[in-house]
C-alpha cells in the first residue's frame, strides 16, 4: 500500500520553501500521496529520505511507453483496484490484428481501415493505439513482409505477435525503429527474445501457461536487466482473464514485483457481438493492452467511448449534464427554470417541480458541479452563463413564451440577466420547496 | 491572555546616552542607537526624519536623558519621536476584531497591557451586504464601491473609538498601534486592497501578509502616525481572525492534535499540532448565527439559548439570554432545538416533519409544517416564534457541512476521528452550547465530552496580544506561513461527506458510537 501523506511529510525537510510549487511541505506530501506529485520536484530532499520514500512511493506497476513521436501511448503506473478509489491512469490501448496469412493488399486495406478508426467523443478525438501483426502462417519471411506493409502503412506503433526468435529478428530489422512491443518471450525463448527486446530497447510481452509460471518467468526476464514488461498468463477464455488481471493488480499492488506491469489481453471470439463484451470487460478490468481483430467502427465505437469513461477522473465534482431537462410532458407553454449543474441542487429542483405537478423544463447552467449560491459567491452562475445557456441549448425553440425562472437566493441577478438575454426573468422561491406555490400564484405563460 | 513579557507594537524607552566627548565624538543618532541597543537589545532601529530632527537638542537639553517614541514596523524599528528627559505619561493601543457582522475594540494601555474598555457593535457595511461574497461583488461591481466599503468599516471603528477615549479621557495622539484580526475579505476591505479575485477561481487574494498601515492614511480618529497591523490571513476563507484564535491557543506548540472551529458563517477550522497545521473553510453559512431561519437571531438578550422539548406531550421550556421575553432563537438554542425535535419524534433524521397533529405545538404553516416553540402571548414581540422544516433542512446543511469540513481534514491526513486530542470551538453562540447536543444532531465528533472547550471571541483576544508582544506578532505570521490550506472545492471528498452528513446525525451512525443504543 502506499504512503500516506503524514508518513512522506515527516520525511521531508519541513522548511515550506515553496520550491516544489506547493504552499508548504505538508501540500506537497499530500500531493505525493495522491499521486500527483513526485519526491523529483523537491530540490532539499535528504540521500536518507530519497531511499525510504523512493522505494515506498514508486509506483506499484511500471511505467511502460510503447512506440514512438506522436503515437506513443503509455501503460501503467496504476495504484487501485477502483477506481472511485483514486482513479485509473492510462487508458487500455487498443490493439487491432492483421495475419501475415493474408496478401499484401488484404493487409494494407486492413491497415487502412484501422488508420481510420479515429472518433470524436465529447470534443476529443479518440482512436485506438496499435496495429499487431501476427506470425500465423509461421514463416519468417512471410512475417517480415507482413509487418513491412503493415510499417509503411500506419503511423501507429505495431505489435509484434510471433513465439519465433528468427522471425522476430527479421521483423525487427523492418520494424525496430519506432519500439514495437516484441510478443513475445515465453519459457522456451526467454534469453534470446529478451536479447532482441534490449537490443531494440522496446517492451517485451512476457507469456506465461498459468500465474505461477509467468511469475516465475517475469522475474528471469527481469533478472537479464529488462524492466519494460507486459504480463500475459496465457488465459485465452473471457471467465479466466478476468480472474488473472485480477490477481496479476491485485498481487503487484501489494507489490509483489514479478507483477508488477501492465499486462495484455487478448479477444479470441470470432463472434462479433461476444468479442465486443469480452473486450469491454477487458478494458474495466485492468488490461494494459487489449487486442482484438475486428476493424469494424460499430465495434470500436462503443469500446472507444466506454474506455473514456472508465478512465474518467472520477475526482471531480457530482454534476448532471448541462442541458435541457423535461420535467413530465411540458407543452410550449410550460415553465422554464434556470438552476445550477450539482447534482444534489439539480435533483431537488427536479423533485420538487415534478411533485408541483406542472410540465417544465429545467436547465442546469454549467457551475462546475457547484451549488446556486457556491456557484454566484465564485462567479460562475453569471447572468452571461445563463444567458449563454438560453440562446444556445435550443429551449427558444420549444416554448412560446420568454420567461425564465431564476432562483430566489440569486434575485440578485435579475436585472443584468433580463438586460443581457431579453428574456423576462421571474425571481422564484429561495428554497425549490416553494415551487409549487410559485406557480400557482405567479405562473402563466 | 497577557503575553508573559510586555513587548508592545509601540513603546516608550527612557535612555541614559553616553555624552560626546574628544574620545567619543560619535554622531548623535550612532551614540543613541548604540545605547538602545544596550539598554534593550533592539539593534534593528531606525530614526525618522523627524526623530533625527528633535535629536541633538533632545539630547542635550537633559542631561543626555531622552524618551524615545519606538514603532514596530515589521522588520524594523522606527524611532518616531525623542523627547529630552524622561517622560511618564501613558499611550495606549487598540485591539480589533473585524468581523463580517460585528466589529469590537479593546482599548488597552500599552504601559502595563490592562485592557481599559471594550465596545462591539455591527459593521455598516451591512448595508452593502450581509456577507463577504455580496461585498466583495459591490465593492468590484460599483464605482467608488471598495472607498464607501472602507469608509464604512472605517466609520464603525471610529464611532466606537469616539465613545471610548472622551469616557477615558484619552488624547487620540495617545493612541499609538493598532492590531487588527479580521477575515481575509474584512482585511482587504479595511485596508482597501483590491477583493476582486478572493472569489474566483483559484481563489486568491492580493496578500495574506499584509504590511503596516499608517492610522492617517486609513482615517482612524487615532494618532495619525500609529501605525496599525491587520494580523496574516492563509488563504481567501482562511483569514487573521482566525489565524489570531490560532495563536491564542497555541496550536503550534501543542503536542496533542487539536481541532479548532470556529462555527461562523464561514466555518473555518485548523486541525493539527507543533508538527503540522491543516486548514479549510467549509462556509457553513450564518445558520448558527441565526441567518436564514425564520426566527433566528443571534446570542443577545431575548434570544433562545437553550430548550428542552418533553417527548412525552410535546411541551417545550426554554432559557432566553437575560432572561427577557424571547425574540428569536440563537446558535446554541438552535441546536438544542433540532436535537429535541428529533427525540421526540417531530423530525425524522432527513429534517423532514413528521405528522403530527396530536400536538399542540405542531401546524401547517405556509411553508408546510411547522413547530411552535414561543406562542405569540408569551413573546417579547408579539408574534409566534416558530421553527420551519426549511429552517431545519437549512441547519442540517450547516451542520452538514462543519461535520464535512472536520472528516475531510482528517482523511487528507489518514487520521481517524479518536486521534484528535482536543477540540476548541470559538463562535457566538450563547451560554449555553450543548455539546451533547451538538453530537447528538452530528455537528460535532462523537468523542468524549471532556476534549470539547468552548473559548468564545478567539480573535480579538489573539489581536490583543499580538499588539501587546512583538514576538506574538511574528509568531502569528510564522504560524499562518505553516499552515496548509485546504481547497475543499477541489475534488469530491468534501462532497462526499457533505451528503452524508445531510442527516441526524449521519448517514453512518457507526461514526457516533455514543447514539447508537439512542438511535
Amino acid at each position: 500500500m502506499g504512503l500516506t501523506g503524514l508518513e512522506i511529510f515527516k520525511r521531508l525537510p519541513k522548511t515550506n520553501c515553496k520550491d516544489c510549487g506547493q504552499p508548504t511541505c505538508l501540500a506537497f506530501a499530500m500531493a505525493m500521496a495522491a499521486g500527483k506529485a513526485g519526491l523529483d520536484q523537491c530540490p532539499h530532499v535528504s540521500d536518507e529520505a530519497k531511499e525510504a520514500l523512493g522505494a515506498a512511493s514508486a509506483p506499484p506497476v511500471a511505467l511502460v511507453k510503447i512506440g514512438t513521436g506522436e503515437k506513443q501511448w503509455e501503460l501503467g503506473n496504476e495504484t487501485v483496484l477502483f477506481r472511485h478509489d483514486k482513479r485509473f491512469e492510462h487508458p487500455t490501448a487498443i490493439a487491432i490484428s492483421v495475419s501475415d496469412t493474408m496478401s499484401a493488399d488484404e493487409i494494407s486495406a486492413k491497415v487502412a481501415k484501422i488508420n481510420k478508426l479515429v472518433f470524436d467523443r465529447v470534443g476529443q478525438t479518440h482512436s485506438v493505439n496499435l496495429v499487431a501483426v501476427e506470425n500465423a502462417s509461421g514463416e519468417a519471411d512471410k512475417f517480415a513482409a507482413a509487418v513491412k506493409v503493415a510499417f509503411d502503412n500506419t503511423e501507429l506503433p505495431l505489435l509484434l505477435i510471433s513465439e519465433d526468435t528468427a522471425a522476430m529478428e527479421k521483423a525487427l530489422e523492418v520494424a525496430g525503429s519506432k519500439k514495437p512491443v516484441i510478443c513475445g518471450a515465453t519459457a522456451a525463448n526467454y534469453e534470446a527474445m529478451t536479447a532482441l527486446a534490449k537490443k531494440y530497447d522496446t517492451a517485451l510481452v512476457v507469456k506465461g501457461t498459468n500465474l505461477s509460471e509467468l511469475a516465475d518467468l517475469s522475474e528471469k526476464v527481469i533478472a537479464l536487466g529488462h524492466k519494460q514488461l507486459l504480463l500475459d498468463s496465457g488465459a485465452r477464455e473471457v471467465n479466466k482473464v478476468l480472474a488473472d488481471q485480477t490477481q496479476i493488480r491485485r498481487q503487484a499492488l501489494k507489490r509483489f514485483r514479478p507483477f508488477g506491469y501492465p499486462t495484455i489481453a487478448f479477444v479470441t471470439s470470432t463472434d462479433p457481438f461476444q468479442s465486443v463484451v469480452d473486450a469491454g470487460i477487458y478494458i474495466t478490468k485492468y488490461a494494459g493492452l487489449m487486442v482484438m481483430s475486428s476493424a469494424d467502427p460499430a465495434d470500436i465505437l462503443p469500446l472507444v467511448t466506454l474506455r473514456l469513461n472508465i478512465y474518467t477522473d472520477p475526482q471531480k465534482p457530482i454534476a448532471v449534464e448541462s442541458k435541457i431537462y423535461e420535467i413530465g410532458t411540458p407543452g410550449a407553454d410550460a415553465p422554464v427554470f434556470v438552476t445550477t449543474n450539482f447534482s444534489l441542487t439539480y435533483f431537488c429542483v427536479a423533485g420538487d417541480v415534478e411533485s408541483a405537478r406542472v410540465p417544465g423544463y429545467i436547465l442546469p447552467v454549467d457551475t462546475d458541479g457547484i451549488s446556486v449560491l457556491t456557484g454566484w459567491a465564485a462567479g460562475k452562475f453569471t447572468p452571461e452563463k445563463i444567458t449563454e445557456m438560453l440562446q444556445g441549448c435550443g429551449i427558444a425553440d420549444k416554448v412560446n413564451h420568454r420567461k425564465v425562472i431564476i432562483p430566489g437566493g440569486v434575485a440578485v441577478l435579475s436585472g443584468k440577466l433580463q438586460e443581457l438575454s431579453g428574456w423576462e426573468v421571474l425571481v422564484g422561491p429561495r428554497e425549490s420547496a416553494g415551487i409549487a406555490s410559485f406557480l400557482k400564484q405567479r405562473w402563466s405563460a | 491572555d497577557l503575553p508573559s513579557t510586555l513587548d508592545p507594537l509601540f513603546q516608550k524607552v527612557k535612555l541614559t546616552v553616553p555624552p560626546a566627548t574628544l574620545d567619543d565624538s560619535r554622531d548623535d543618532a550612532g551614540r543613541t542607537l548604540a545605547a538602545l541597543k544596550q539598554a534593550t537589545g533592539i539593534d534593528n532601529a531606525r530614526f525618522s526624519l523627524e526623530a533625527l530632527n528633535a535629536l541633538p537638542g533632545a539630547l542635550r537639553r537633559n542631561g543626555w536623558q531622552v524618551t524615545l517614541s519606538l514603532a514596530d514596523v515589521k522588520g524594523y524599528i522606527e524611532i518616531t519621536g525623542v523627547e529630552p528627559g524622561f517622560r511618564e505619561d501613558n499611550y495606549y493601543g487598540l485591539a480589533v476584531d473585524i468581523g463580517t457582522t460585528t466589529v469590537v475594540v479593546q482599548l488597552v494601555d500599552l504601559t502595563d497591557g490592562r485592557t481599559v474598555c471594550v465596545r462591539g457593535t455591527y459593521n455598516k457595511q451591512a448595508v452593502y451586504g450581509d456577507d463577504v461574497i455580496s461585498r466583495i461583488v459591490y465593492a468590484v461591481d460599483n464605482k467608488d464601491g471598495r472607498q464607501e466599503m472602507q469608509k464604512a468599516v472605517v466609520d464603525t471603528i471610529n464611532e466606537l473609538i469616539d465613545q471610548m477615549l472622551p469616557e477615558n479621557n484619552i488624547a487620540p495622539a495617545d493612541v499609538r498601534a493598532v492590531a487588527c484580526a479580521g477575515n481575509t475579505t474584512m482585511t482587504h476591505l479595511f485596508l482597501g486592497i483590491d477583493p476582486e479575485y478572493i472569489r474566483l477561481e483559484p481563489y486568491t487574494p492580493a496578500a495574506n501578509s499584509l504590511p503596516p498601515v499608517p492610522a492617517g492614511e486609513l482615517g482612524l480618529h487615532i494618532n495619525p502616525r500609529a501605525l496599525v497591523h491587520c494580523l496574516p490571513g492563509v488563504a481567501s476563507y482562511v483569514g487573521g481572525d482566525i489565524m489570531s484564535g490560532a495563536r491564542l491557543i497555541e496550536i503550534d506548540r501543542a503536542e496533542e492534535l487539536t481541532l479548532f472551529i470556529d462555527v461562523g458563517t464561514n466555518g473555518e477550522m485548523v486541525l493539527g499540532n507543533r508538527e503540522w497545521l491543516l486548514a479549510c473553510a467549509c462556509s457553513a453559512g450564518p445558520a448558527f448565527e441565526g441567518g436564514g431561519i425564520t426566527n433566528g437571531m443571534r446570542a443577545m438578550a431575548g434570544a433562545i439559548e437553550h430548550v428542552e422539548i418533553d417527548p412525552a406531550n410535546g411541551e417545550v421550556t426554554y432559557n432566553t439570554v437575560g432572561d427577557a421575553k424571547p425574540l428569536g432563537i440563537c446558535g446554541s438554542g438552535l441546536i438544542d432545538l433540532i436535537s429535541a425535535l428529533r427525540e421526540a419524534g417531530i423530525i425524522d433524521r432527513t429534517g423532514q416533519f413528521l405528522p403530527r397533529p396530536d400536538l399542540t405545538r405542531w401546524r401547517e404553516g405556509d411553508d408546510g409544517p411547522e413547530y411552535v416553540l414561543a406562542r405569540a402571548a408569551e413573546s417579547g414581540n408579539g408574534k409566534d416564534i416558530v421553527i420551519t422544516e426549511a429552517d431545519v433542512k437549512n441547519l442540517i446543511r450547516s451542520k452538514g457541512a462543519i461535520f464535512a469540513g472536520i472528516r475531510t481534514m482528517l482523511r487528507m491526513v489518514d487520521l481517524p476521528v479518536e486521534a484528535i486530542d482536543r477540540i476548541l470551538i470559538a463562535g457566538g453562540f450563547g451560554r449555553y452550547i450543548g455539546i451533547q447536543d451538538a453530537i447528538s444532531i452530528g455537528l460535532f465528533p462523537d468523542v468524549p465530552l471532556e476534549k470539547y472547550k468552548y473559548i468564545g471571541n478567539s480573535s480579538v483576544k489573539g489581536a490583543k496580544m499580538a499588539l501587546l508582544s512583538r514576538r506574538v506578532r511574528d509568531e502569528v505570521e510564522a504560524l499562518a506561513a505553516k499552515v496548509t490550506y485546504l481547497e475543499l472545492s477541489v475534488g469530491n471528498e468534501f462532497m462526499d461527506e457533505f451528503v452524508s452528513a445531510l442527516f441526524l446525525p449521519h448517514t453512518d451512525i457507526n461514526l457516533f458510537p455514543s447514539l447508537i443504543h439512542a438511535a
